[in-house]
C-alpha cells in the first residue's frame, strides 16, 4: 500500500476524530428506558401551581433567580423566553441548525418588589406594590391575551419543561460531552462538574429551556425531578397540578397512561416535532369551542382555534389526533364507553403516575 | 522565541504597565481561526463560519523570567472591553490562554493534547477575580479540566482599544507534576497562544490561536 501524504494523513486524522466524537455522542444518548410526560391541554387552567412547585423545590439558589424550569404560557403568544419559537436550533434533517442565545431580558429579569415601602414603610396608602426598574417582559407577560377576533377570540395554556429529548440538540452541541441521557430512564442532565458555561446547548435547544447561572458559571435546566423519580415519587410539577393534566410514566409501560395516550390512541403529540429532537413531553391538543358567525349563531363548519396554528405547534398529526378525540367524545355522548376519555378524565389521581405514586412524605430525608 | 532574563520581582512584573516590560523584546504572532473541522461539536461546525472565527489576528508576546518565576505579557487590539460587566446570558468575556505540552511531548497544537500527551493550558478571562488565572490540563479536544489549585496569577488591563495581560508562575511547580508543565532556566519548551474575543461570542474552541508551536528558550 502506498504511503499516505501529509495531506491524506491529516484528512484521515480528522475523520478519526469525528468518528470518535460520533460514537461518544451515541453513547451519551443511549438509554434503556424513557420516562415521559403527557400534558392534556384541555385541562390546563393556567394556575401556575406547577411553576411554583418547581421554583420552590429547585431554583431558589443564587444565580437561579430568573430561572423557571417549568413555565405555563398563553398561546398564541410570545412565550418565555420572548419569541423562543423564532430562535432556531434543533435539526434540519441530520444537520444541526443554528440557534440564538436569549438575553436575560428575553427571559424576564427576576424582579425585586418594594415590599418594605408598602408593608412596613408607612406608604401603604400612597404607593402600590410594583417591580423595580422598568420591566418590559417576564415569564408570563402576555397572559390571557391569546389570538383571534371577538367573538372568536381564543387562547389556551401551554405548560413547558425540558423535553428530555431522544435526540437532544443540547447534548449534540456540547463540546465537552457534559450533557447525557441517564441510562436507566432517559432523563437529560447537564453534568455540573463538566459544564464550563459555554452555552452552545442554550443556543442549540429549539425549546430554549436551558438557563445560564452566572454564579456557578454553568448551564442548568429541568432535571425531571430525578431524585424523586428514583424513589418512585412523581415530579413536583405533576404531583402539585390541581388540574390532573400531567401524566408521568415510562413510554414502554403498556399498562400506563403514557403508552396508552402516545402509542395506542395517538392523541398525545410532541411540540414542534419538525425541530428534529424527538421530545418526550407530549401534548393532548386543545379541542376548540365552536365559532360564532356574524349573527352570533353557532358555526360548526370551522374550529375556533385555527387548525393551521395547531399544526404549527404539533405538526400534521394534530388533525387525526383531534378527530380521534372528537369521535370518542361523540361516542360517550351517545351513551357509550371510552377507554381514552376515562384515561384523560383521571377519576383517581394515582392513575396519572404509572409506577410513580409513592407519597413524598414517606421518603426519609437524605442523610447529611 | 526568547524568554528574557530580568531582575524584577513577581509582584512588580505582574503589572502590565510595569516599566521593566520595556526592556523585554516583543514578538508579534499571526493569529488564525481555530479550524472548524476540529471543533468537538457538530453543532459548532454547522452553526459557525470559519471566516468569522478568530477576531484577534495579531498577538504581541513578551516572555521573561527572573530565575524563580516565568512571565508572559500578551497584548492585542480589541475595540470593546468585555469584562466583569458581562453578566447577561448572551454575553461572553474576553480572554487569553497559553498552551504547553507536559513533558515536552509531541502533539498537534490544534488538538489540545491527547491521551498520551497531555497539555497544560493557562487561562485568564476578563471576568475573573483580580490576579486570578486558572491552570488546566487537557487530553484532547473538549477535555480541559481545571486543576484544584492554580499556581498561576494573571492581571489584565484594557486601555484605548488594547488588552495587556501578564501571567506569572514559579518556573517549577513540583506539587503539580501531573497537571502542569515544569520549566527550567536554560531549557526550551513548546508554547502556543489563544485569544477569545468575548464580544463576538468567542468561547471554548471558538477562538484565535497561534497555529504552530514556538520553541521558547529560557535564557540562562
Amino acid at each position: 500500500m502506498a504511503e499516505m501524504t501529509e495531506e491524506q494523513k491529516k484528512e484521515q486524522r480528522l475523520k478519526d476524530l469525528a468518528n470518535e466524537q460520533k460514537s461518544q455522542k451515541a453513547q451519551l444518548k443511549q438509554c434503556d428506558r424513557q420516562v415521559a410526560m403527557v400534558f392534556d391541554l384541555n385541562k390546563c387552567l393556567g394556575c401556575q401551581t406547577c411553576v411554583i412547585a418547581c421554583k420552590t423545590l429547585w431554583t431558589r439558589d443564587q444565580g437561579m433567580e430568573y430561572m423557571w424550569w417549568a413555565t405555563v404560557n398563553t398561546q398564541p403568544g410570545r412565550g418565555t423566553p420572548r419569541d423562543w419559537q423564532q430562535m432556531g436550533g434543533g435539526f434540519r434533517g441530520e444537520e444541526p441548525r443554528a440557534g440564538q442565545l436569549p438575553s436575560k431580558r428575553d427571559f424576564g429579569e427576576a424582579w425585586e418588589f418594594n415590599y418594605e415601602e408598602v408593608f412596613y414603610g408607612g406608604k401603604g396608602n400612597t404607593t402600590h406594590l410594583k417591580p423595580s426598574g422598568d420591566p418590559d417582559w417576564g415569564p408570563n407577560w402576555d397572559e390571557d391575551q391569546g389570538g383571534g377576533k371577538y367573538p372568536n377570540s381564543f387562547y389556551f395554556y401551554l405548560p413547558r419543561i425540558c423535553n428530555h429529548c431522544t435526540n437532544p440538540a443540547c447534548l449534540e452541541a456540547c463540546p465537552r460531552n457534559a450533557i447525557y441521557k441517564r441510562k436507566e430512564d432517559g432523563i437529560v442532565l447537564i453534568n455540573q462538574d463538566k459544564c464550563k458555561g459555554y452555552r452552545f446547548c442554550m443556543e442549540a435547544c429549539p425549546y430554549k429551556k436551558i438557563y445560564f447561572n452566572h454564579v456557578t458559571q454553568t448551564s442548568q435546566k429541568c432535571i425531571f425531578c430525578y431524585p424523586r423519580v428514583e424513589k418512585g415519587v412523581a415530579n413536583a410539577c405533576a404531583r402539585q397540578c390541581p388540574g390532573r393534566l400531567r401524566f408521568v410514566g415510562y413510554l414502554d409501560d403498556e399498562n400506563g397512561p403514557i403508552h396508552k395516550l402516545v402509542n395506542k390512541w395517538k392523541v398525545a403529540l410532541p411540540l414542534h416535532p419538525d425541530r428534529g429532537t424527538q421530545p418526550n413531553i407530549y401534548y393532548v391538543p386543545p379541542i376548540s369551542p365552536p365559532r360564532l358567525d356574524e349573527q352570533g349563531n353557532l358555526d360548526l363548519t370551522k374550529p375556533r382555534i385555527p387548525t393551521e396554528y395547531l399544526k404549527f405547534l404539533f405538526g400534521d398529526a394534530v388533525e387525526p389526533a383531534l378527530e380521534i378525540l372528537n369521535a370518542e367524545m361523540a361516542k360517550t355522548k351517545a351513551g357509550g364507553k371510552s377507554e381514552l376519555l376515562d384515561t384523560l378524565i383521571v377519576y383517581e389521581w394515582k392513575s396519572l403516575f404509572g409506577p410513580l405514586t409513592t407519597d413524598p412524605a414517606t421518603i426519609a430525608p437524605r442523610s447529611a | 522565541m526568547q524568554c528574557t532574563k530580568v531582575s524584577g520581582a513577581a509582584d512588580q512584573l505582574l503589572d502590565p504597565a510595569a516599566a521593566a516590560w520595556a526592556s523585554v523584546p516583543p514578538e508579534t504572532l499571526t493569529m488564525s481561526a481555530t479550524p472548524l473541522a476540529n471543533q468537538p461539536s457538530e453543532y459548532i461546525k454547522a452553526s459557525r463560519d470559519e471566516k468569522q472565527i478568530g477576531k484577534c489576528r495579531s498577538l504581541e508576546v513578551q516572555a521573561a523570567h527572573n530565575g524563580n518565576d516565568v512571565f508572559f505579557r500578551l497584548s492585542w487590539g480589541d475595540e470593546s472591553e468585555n469584562n466583569k460587566e458581562v453578566i447577561d446570558t448572551n454575553m461572553f468575556p474576553d480572554g487569553c490562554g497559553i498552551l504547553m505540552p507536559i513533558g515536552g511531548g509531541d502533539t498537534p497544537i490544534e488538538e489540545m493534547g491527547s491521551k498520551d500527551v497531555p497539555v497544560n493550558a493557562w487561562f485568564w478571562r476578563a471576568n475573573y477575580k483580580q490576579d486570578e488565572a486558572r491552570n488546566t490540563i487537557a487530553h484532547g479536544l473538549g477535555s480541559t479540566e481545571f486543576s484544584k489549585k492554580s499556581p498561576i496569577r494573571a492581571r489584565g488591563a484594557w486601555q484605548q482599544g488594547k488588552w495587556s495581560v501578564v501571567f506569572t508562575r514559579p518556573l517549577s511547580v513540583p506539587e503539580l507534576q501531573q497537571e502542569a508543565v515544569q520549566l527550567a532556566v536554560g531549557k526550551t519548551v513548546k508554547v502556543g497562544f489563544a485569544v477569545w474575543e468575548g464580544g463576538s461570542g468567542e468561547r471554548a474552541g471558538v477562538k484565535s490561536f497561534s497555529k504552530e508551536w514556538r520553541e521558547l528558550a529560557l535564557e540562562a
